[in-house]
């Protein structure tokens, strides 16, 4: 499966994370996880074209040691099967900003008042590169 | 020391990596490496700047190979970079910052890399692949 896993970043806050790439052809949903480290992710992304009842809908959440917290939908759904994407990341000590392509933009709690990100892993997405601005 | 890794890469024959970044204003030195995992690397890169030397290397079974060393050096401390590595069959390609092009041999004859480390006194600002 198309993924990417980079560690010991040093990310802080009011820096971009940039990641791009292309919706393989078959997507049914690709994920994008931001954290501390695999465990505490400050966002846990869940782009789903088709997946677990979900259709063209994003969905995200965040763990503190492992443990799911609520879940967020967001209808806008700015992703083609096939297709190159970018998506942006930014946060701060209350909110991560994520900006979709085609000028989109949504927030999520930063409900660890995670400080850096350290930790990004992409499955399901063929990411092709990643800047940290 | 500051250690960036990045896993489940898909790099192929023919493609190229390309690395933007800031050399730290002490810097001594910097490695890439590109391979399978951390013990084994199709490609050691390790500018060292303060005896002006590029060293590379492969690693097999967390084995080091022999050592070929580059004396062209355009890595400078406290400077924005951007260089290049191009994997064919038979060796890598590594576009400096300069444009000046030196190769290692394809030791153990990868024809895709799935593993990068950036170690040392570089800060990777962005990277691509195609």
């Amino acid at each position: 499966m198309a993924g990417l896993l980079v560690s010991h970043l040093n990310i802080k806050p009011g820096q971009c994370i940039g990641i791009k790439g292309i919706v393989p052809q078959d997507c049914k949903s690709f994920v994008i996880n931001i954290g501390k480290d695999c465990s505490n992710l400050m966002l846990h992304l869940n782009a789903r074209f088709d997946h677990e009842g979900d259709v063209n809908t994003i969905v995200c959440n965040s763990t503190v040691a492992e443990v799911w917290g609520e879940e967020q939908r967001e209808t806008t759904f700015p992703f083609h099967q096939g297709d190159g994407a970018e998506i942006c990341f930014s946060f701060d000590k209350s909110e991560v900003t994520v900006k979709l392509p085609g000028g989109h933009e949504f927030k999520f709690p930063n409900r660890q008042s995670l400080d850096e990100v350290n930790y990004i892993a992409v499955n399901g997405f063929h990411a092709k590169g990643l800047n940290f601005d | 020391m500051s250690k960036f890794e990045v896993r489940d890469l898909d790099i192929h024959k023919g493609q190229t990596m390309k690395i933007k970044g800031q050399i730290a204003g002490h810097a001594q030195g910097f490695s890439i490496n590109l391979g399978k995992s951390s013990s084994d690397l199709g490609l050691h890169f390790n500018p060292r700047l303060n005896d002006s030397v590029i060293v590379c290397n492969s690693k097999k079974g967390d084995s080091w190979g022999s050592e070929e060393r580059h004396n062209h050096m355009s890595f400078h401390k406290g400077s924005d970079i951007k260089f290049s590595v191009q994997l064919h069959g038979d060796k890598f390609e590594v576009k400096l910052p300069d444009g000046h092009e030196i190769s290692f041999p394809n030791r153990h004859g990868y024809d895709k890399i799935t593993y990068m480390s950036v170690e040392g006194d570089f800060k990777v600002t962005s990277f691509k692949y195609d």
